[in-house]
């Protein structure tokens, strides 16, 4: 009997140690999830357009550029000196700086001043650590205004 | 040692029939610091304590005025620096301790490696103080783009865009810090959370750590180095010399704050070009020049991903220093480790100064 009543504290002291060990893993484990479901970003709600009207052609001058916004991301709109109009996203395909347009330093072309990336006119990756040309878009032109249209 | 007396002792007596001060009293007047030729390094990590608490003090008023969105968050920084009594002396003492701190951080840190002080039973000693250099480095990163001026905001567009090539975690780790696909108002308000709250709670921990473990493990003496004369007494010699090195450290940030005053740019704007001549703050100047200098694909391998996996791996290694060192283990000078330390510095300063000038 005296056995016994030495076993019992020791049997309830492991059941109740087991029980705290499972409302731990049965609170953590969900909890966890909600705090991690909730710090993820918000889905982006807002409707992805494939075609925006984003300047007026009298707005870039030739041999220069604008950057605009096409739905969340910049584009670069060029106006080239043969009259033609290019748009490529402004996002450096290194680490996602903002790329600037060159008229006056040689040929045209476009550089990073980031990491010291430059593009050519067509987007394609020429120098630095970029690894791949810029992304291209379509452009067209509708009644003096530049509509820019994912490719 | 001199007990108060007056109405302190009295305070005193009441204290300690409730706090053990008696014991840590007799504690500390037991404890000593080592003399030796090598002894100037101890004060530097004292420093960088003192700098962390006058980030705290300017970091807690400085929030009295910030306001963390797009819209008000320059504005705010304005205000402070033109309109707010004092405001640009203590957002400059801000700016310029938190450059300070890590400066005395990474002495104090290779002083340390250096000397082998993360000897037996010192690991955890260095575990813990490269743990604070990942959070002081943390809070320079945040920190960063509350200004939400142009620099702020192209610094945090690449540095949340460098770890992206990381595997399975670099996305959702980049995800969770901006709060979006792009650098806005919920970026904002992550960095504005983690600079002023989770890191320095993280950081009040971990340094409580590593200052108990230095009062009760005692300062290091290097391997084969003897001591030059008595030790100094903790309480009060060693302290109020280390008092004295947080004056002069005072004295040199106040000179900085005020004949240097902290500057703001232009406003964010995610639409215009990165600026002609960017570069992040000093200490990120190594990573900045890893980056440019390798190019994006190395045997195959994406550039970035190749510098993360190094700087990663590198960083793992730092830390693991302690357990890794089998001849510091055993009280051996180790000169492999010196020169990976030494040679460690040199890349570290190349790089800076390399970035600094082209």
């Amino acid at each position: 009997m005296a056995k016994r009543d030495e076993q019992m504290p020791a049997t309830r002291r492991d059941f109740l140690s087991a029980l705290i060990k499972v409302w731990g893993v049965l609170t953590v484990v969900p909890f966890g999830t909600v705090v991690t479901k909730f710090l993820s970003p918000v889905k982006d709600s807002d409707i992805v357009r494939e075609t925006m009207k984003v300047a007026m052609v009298s707005d870039i001058a030739e041999n220069s550029a604008k950057i605009v916004r096409f739905n969340k991301d910049p584009v670069i709109i060029v106006h080239t000196m043969g009259g033609q109009f290019k748009a490529f996203s402004a996002r450096c395909t290194h680490l996602g700086c903002v790329v600037q347009f060159k008229g006056d330093e040689g040929l045209p072309h476009f550089d990073c001043n980031c990491h010291g990336s430059q593009f050519d006119m067509n987007g394609k990756n020429i120098a630095g650590p970029a690894p791949r040309p810029l992304l291209p878009l379509k452009v067209t032109i509708e009644e003096s205004s530049v509509l820019v249209t994912k490719v | 040692m001199n007990l108060p007396s007056g109405y302190s002792a009295k305070v005193y007596v009441w204290l300690n029939e409730r706090l053990p001060l008696d014991a840590v009293k007799e504690y500390l007047s037991k404890k000593t610091v080592p003399q030796h030729k090598h002894s100037m390094w101890y004060y530097f990590g004292g420093l960088t304590l003192f700098f962390f608490v006058v980030q705290l003090v300017t970091g807690i008023l400085l929030s009295l005025y910030y306001k963390p969105t797009p819209e008000h968050a320059y504005e705010s920084v304005k205000l402070i620096i033109t309109q707010v009594e004092y405001g640009w002396l203590i957002r400059s003492l801000h700016s310029w301790s938190a450059n300070l701190m890590i400066a005395m951080l990474f002495i104090h840190m290779f002083s340390a490696f250096l000397m082998k002080a993360y000897r037996k039973p010192r690991e955890l000693m260095w575990v813990t103080g490269v743990l604070l250099l990942f959070l002081v480095l943390g809070f320079g990163f945040t920190g960063y783009l509350l200004p939400w001026d142009t620099m702020a905001y192209f610094a945090t567009l690449i540095g949340t865009e460098v770890p992206k090539t990381m595997p399975l975690i670099g996305s959702y780790g980049v995800g969770l810090l901006k709060g979006g696909e792009e650098i806005g108002a919920e970026t904002l308000t992550r960095m504005y959370s983690i600079h002023i709250i989770i890191l320095p709670l993280l950081t009040i921990v971990i340094i409580s750590l590593h200052v108990i473990l230095n009062q009760v493990l005692g300062s290091s003496i290097p391997v084969g180095i003897k001591e030059a004369r008595k030790p100094l007494t903790f309480f009060p010699n060693f302290l109020y010399r280390d008092l004295i090195s947080w004056c002069l450290g005072f004295i040199a940030l106040l000179t900085l704050a005020t004949m240097y005053p902290w500057s703001i740019g232009d406003k964010a704007d995610p639409l215009a070009s990165a600026p002609v001549g960017i570069k992040p703050e000093w200490y990120f100047l190594p990573l900045y020049q890893t980056l440019r200098i390798v190019p994006s694909s190395v045997v195959g391998i994406n550039g970035e991903l190749l510098v993360n996996g190094v700087v990663g791996l590198a960083s793992l290694l730092w830390l693991m220093i302690p357990f890794v060192d089998f001849r510091s283990r055993k009280e051996q000078k180790s000169s492999i480790f010196t020169a990976i330390g030494i040679l460690l510095i040199l890349y570290l300063v190349a790089m800076i100064i390399l970035a600094s000038t082209t």
